[in-house]
């Protein structure tokens, strides 16, 4: 039996695009924009101003706070300005844009090869820093702040999030199945970090040749397994997947770490193999360019800093027109209305679809089917929530636990009277947590 | 590319299921009902089923049109209320019955509360209450082929066996979609594969049903009896099509359990104590009133947050309202179940009283009425009289001797009940004059369950008035119009009530020249 958790749903997968189609290697041209903020948290400051030449690999922006992220450049070359730029969540961020010289000069070191066994943990978490690693699968948590828990004992599980259940993406996929030594290698790097750890990598059972393919490497190591999870959709949402792993639960207020757990996502664990084993700072991630319109969907090796629309002509450009593009996955993904903007640590991929399926329905009463309460992965009543905002009752909405909403969308999906739930909750839960806000500092 | 690209909230897939594509599913389920229910009573019931629908789509269409709403009448809402009201009605009703119900259902229970969503209670039910009190006469006749009959509850409650076998498959009297079992389990199971309907509410509610009538009544712990009680009435039908109604039943699967669990206890009470045999319509009706008092307790725990939530404050509200349903439950059961068993006495006084009018009625002359020594022998030696079963099955409860004010004899009045009635006993009084030739002074029917509009008629003053004046020997029923002295027309379409009414005088004329006129 394969692993899970109650609720979710089972939308088109669409993977079958893109899923056979190998990475292949974008190299940019033009300007690179990197703006400061690609992460959770406070935005880096710029370390380098206009007219500066950089180096590939070199360190652009220094982590300013806690919780915040170093940013390096992926090219060489001469520093525009240092301005505002549209990114793709559709914020204006401060932003350092280069000119790519198309030389590629690294800095000295580059690509080194290096022996993790002989670091000690506190050198490794720099390395990691240093990288400007942060989750790749979309939330930008920083990884170094997220591989140094209050207690390193605490932690029995490494977790690796292959589990990839947003519809159309297959970039995890195609790093499994194309580098599974590295996503071990980067698995046996964090383990060092952990004692009393084990590592899983967790992968949904529609991706059989990763699972064997993994599954195959991993029988030499002792520490690691492999574990197939039931193919739904939000299989990969953290909250989820440590519970399918482990059967312990978490809700909005806790850690992974406080269940045990630490949890990365496929490309994330590929970055620290790069930045520890080869001396890589995160520079470039996997993009699945997807959807109907585009002429020749697959994936991508990106460097950070490419335009929206070079990676889209990459794929060959559009097909037919599309009506809707959107940054990320069909449930949780943002739409973009330009694509002008760059790729960041976060861009997971960019699906053009010809068709705007909310469009196709206007949203009707609710009749309250409870088809949302079923979905919910959360075990929230969606409906009764929903109510509460037309209520504008923030109180109740607080109190049936709205604040625990993932807002991974599944409500929204099945409500047969195609009621935008998710972005209600989205508006509910900042409205709650700006008056919170102002409380504790009134 | 275009100027402009569609910018919105995530997610940006949407299921293909729309809430038109669920009605449509539940019309689709409620169409094994109808066909059995056209080929059980004809041509005629599916014409008061469309009926019911098309006014149903008509209204909600006219009433948003006139209010300036959207038109939503594609979404099939209306429709499923009017097939459901229609497969609710007796199947010869006139067709003014299914416009009415299906005008009340959609504009006052449902768009007057908000439309689609927002009315408390099922807009079909509703109706149906609305015409069972408004109409009690045309909502309890249930013929077929124009030949009344008896509802299979209707007799179990009278003691009589039913055939759980015709129940099922649908062969006795009823509603036009609630006689058979065997139609509504497929569509119902249609709703429930297809997981339109949550099975939680159906099965939560028969068996909490079987749980009741099994610990309650005293045939319960008869497997036919259980069987012949879930068959019968709308129990079915309400349990997959009723109390699944999405609007008025509550969303999560706690809810749904505890919703389930009341309206089975709520029926259960109904049936056994109520005074009616039906109790299905009330119970859910009653049970969609406690819907947001069920959703209020049933909020389930998030997703990690178990342990935290059940604490202080909220516990005590939860089992506040926890004990404000199970007191609404009670009270609701004591107050519409007992209400027959309360009222016992006044109805007793009142009956009494009522003798002493019917004596006067059918014994103008009388001013008091008395069972002297000699009646009272006459009544113990009756008993054996009637054994050979020429009047059929007939008591004489009662034989009174009434007095003018001068405290002269001015005659006899005699009460007979027959059991050969339609749905039971029929009791009635019979007035004779004191001296020979003693003739009957009156007829008046004392208790009468029979069918509305068939054999209910033999309380109207054409029939009964007949008697009246008639010698008292024995008299004789006819189809034609009576010519002889001795004949009585019986009333058309209730030869079984007719002939019992006429045994009992004729019991009560042989046992008055026998007894009373023989003795003195």
């Amino acid at each position: 039996m394969d692993w899970t958790f109650k609720g979710g749903i089972h939308p088109y997968g669409g993977k079958k695009l893109t899923k056979e189609s190998p990475v292949k290697e974008l190299l940019p041209e033009g300007d690179m924009v990197y703006p400061l903020s690609q992460h959770i948290g406070a935005w880096a400051k710029a370390l380098v101003k206009k007219g500066d030449y950089v180096k590939m690999g070199q360190q652009i922006a220094k982590a300013e706070g806690i919780v915040s992220a170093d940013i390096v450049s992926s090219v060489s070359g001469t520093v525009k300005a240092v301005e505002e730029r549209t990114v793709p969540s559709g914020d204006r961020v401060n932003s350092i844009v280069i000119e790519n010289d198309g030389q590629y000069t690294p800095i000295d070191g580059l690509g080194k090869e290096r022996d993790y066994t002989g670091l000690s943990k506190e050198e490794i978490r720099g390395l990691i820093k240093e990288a400007g690693i942060v989750g790749l699968g979309g939330a930008g948590f920083p990884a170094h702040v997220k591989l140094a828990p209050k207690n390193d004992e605490q932690i029995d599980y490494v977790i690796v999030n292959g589990a990839e259940c947003e519809p159309y993406l297959t970039s995890g996929y195609r790093m499994m199945v194309e580098e599974p030594q590295k996503v071990i290698g980067g698995l046996n790097v964090i383990l060092r970090l952990f004692d009393r750890a084990r590592g899983v990598i967790a992968i949904e059972d529609n991706k059989p040749e990763a699972i064997k393919r993994i599954g195959h490497l991993v029988q030499k190591e002792g520490r690691i397994e492999v574990r197939p999870l039931k193919t739904k959709y939000p299989q990969g949402a953290e909250r989820n997947l440590i519970y399918a792993v482990t059967g312990r639960k978490i809700n909005s207020s806790m850690l992974p770490a406080d269940a045990g757990c630490i949890v990365n996502n496929v490309d994330t664990v590929i970055a620290v193999y790069m930045a520890v084993c080869r001396s890589t700072p995160l520079m470039e991630r996997t993009v699945t360019v997807t959807g109907d319109a585009v002429k020749e969907p697959g994936n991508f090796r990106v460097k950070i800093g490419t335009s929206y629309a070079q990676v889209i002509n990459a794929a060959g450009g559009f097909k037919t027109e599309p009506e809707k593009i959107i940054s990320g996955g069909p449930m949780m993904g943002t739409a973009l209305y330009s694509l002008e903007v760059p790729v960041v640590k976060t861009s997971s991929a960019i699906l053009c679809m010809t068709k705007d399926e909310v469009l196709q329905e206007e949203p009707g009463p609710c009749i309250r089917c409870g088809r949302c309460v079923k979905a919910c992965p959360e075990n929230l009543v969606p409906q009764r929530m929903m109510e509460c905002v037309e209520q504008n009752n923030m109180e109740e909405f607080a109190r049936i636990q709205g604040m625990e909403c993932c807002e991974c969308g599944c409500c929204t999906y099945v409500c047969p009277a195609k009621r935008p739930l998710t972005q209600a909750f989205k508006l509910a839960k900042r409205v709650i947590a700006k008056e919170r806000r102002r409380r504790k500092e009134g | 590319m275009k100027d402009l690209l569609n910018v919105s909230s995530s997610p940006h897939v949407r299921s293909k299921d729309t809430t038109a594509m669920i009605m449509y599913d539940v019309a689709l389920a409620l169409f094994p009902a109808l066909v059995f229910g056209v080929y059980r009573f004809g041509f005629y019931a599916l014409l008061v089923v469309v009926i019911s629908a098309g006014t149903a789509v008509a209204a909600e269409y006219a009433f948003q049109a006139a209010t300036g709403q959207r038109i939503t009448v594609s979404d099939g809402s209306a429709l499923v209320t009017g097939l459901l009201l229609g497969l609710n009605l007796p199947p010869e009703v006139p067709l003014w019955i299914p416009v009415m119900g299906s005008v009340f259902a959609v504009i006052f229970v449902k768009q007057l509360f908000g439309g689609l969503g927002q009315n408390f209670m099922n807009p079909a039910l509703g109706a149906r209450c609305f015409l069972l009190i408004s109409f009690a006469g045309l909502m309890s006749n249930y013929p077929v082929d124009s030949v009344s009959g008896a509802t299979p509850l209707a007799l179990l409650r009278a003691g009589k066996e039913v055939s759980v076998r015709a129940m099922f498959m649908g062969n006795i009297p009823g509603c036009i979609g609630e006689v058979s079992t065997f139609a509504i389990l497929l569509g119902g199971g249609y709703l429930v594969i297809k997981k339109i309907i949550p099975i939680w509410i159906p099965t939560a509610y028969l068996g909490t049903f079987v749980i009741v009538i099994f610990l309650f009544s005293e045939r319960g712990r008869d497997i036919f009896y259980l069987a012949a009680q879930l068959c019968g009435g709308g129990l079915m039908m309400g349990a997959f099509f009723m109390a699944t109604d999405y609007v008025t039943s509550p969303v999560t699967k706690k809810g749904q359990m505890m919703f389930g669990v009341l309206l089975g206890i709520l029926t259960g009470v109904f049936r056994l104590s109520g005074s009616s045999t039906e109790g299905v319509s009330y119970a859910i009706i009653l049970g969609n009133l406690t819907v947001p008092l069920i959703e209020r307790i049933s909020i389930p725990a998030a997703f990690g947050r178990e342990k935290k939530r059940i604490q202080g404050e909220n516990r005590l509200k939860i089992k506040k309202d926890a004990a404000v349903l199970c007191s609404i439950t009670l009270i609701a059961g004591l107050i519409l179940g007992g209400i027959y068993q309360i009222t016992k006495i006044p109805i007793e006084k009142q009956r009494k009283e009522t003798v002493v009018r019917t004596c006067q009625a059918v014994c103008p002359e009388g001013k008091t009425f008395e069972a002297g020594e000699q009646l009272s022998r006459a009544l113990s030696e009756a008993a054996s009289l009637f054994e050979n079963g020429e009047f059929g099955s007939v008591v004489i409860n009662q034989a009174l001797e009434a007095k003018d004010k001068m405290g002269n004899p001015a005659g006899y009045v005699i009460s007979v009940t027959s059991k050969d009635g339609f749905s039971g006993e029929i009791t009635l009084m019979v007035g004779f004059s004191p001296s020979e030739p003693v003739l009957i002074t009156g007829m008046e029917i004392v208790q009468l369950n029979e069918t509305a509009g068939m054999g209910m008629r033999a309380d109207e003053e054409e029939f009964k008035v007949q008697y009246k004046g008639k010698p008292a020997s024995k008299l004789f029923l006819t189809k034609q119009l009576a010519s002889a002295e001795n004949e009585i027309d019986a009333i058309s379409g209730a030869t079984i009530t007719s002939s019992a009414v006429n045994n009992a005088v004729n019991a009560a004329i042989y046992f008055l020249h026998t007894y009373i006129k023989a003795g003195t």
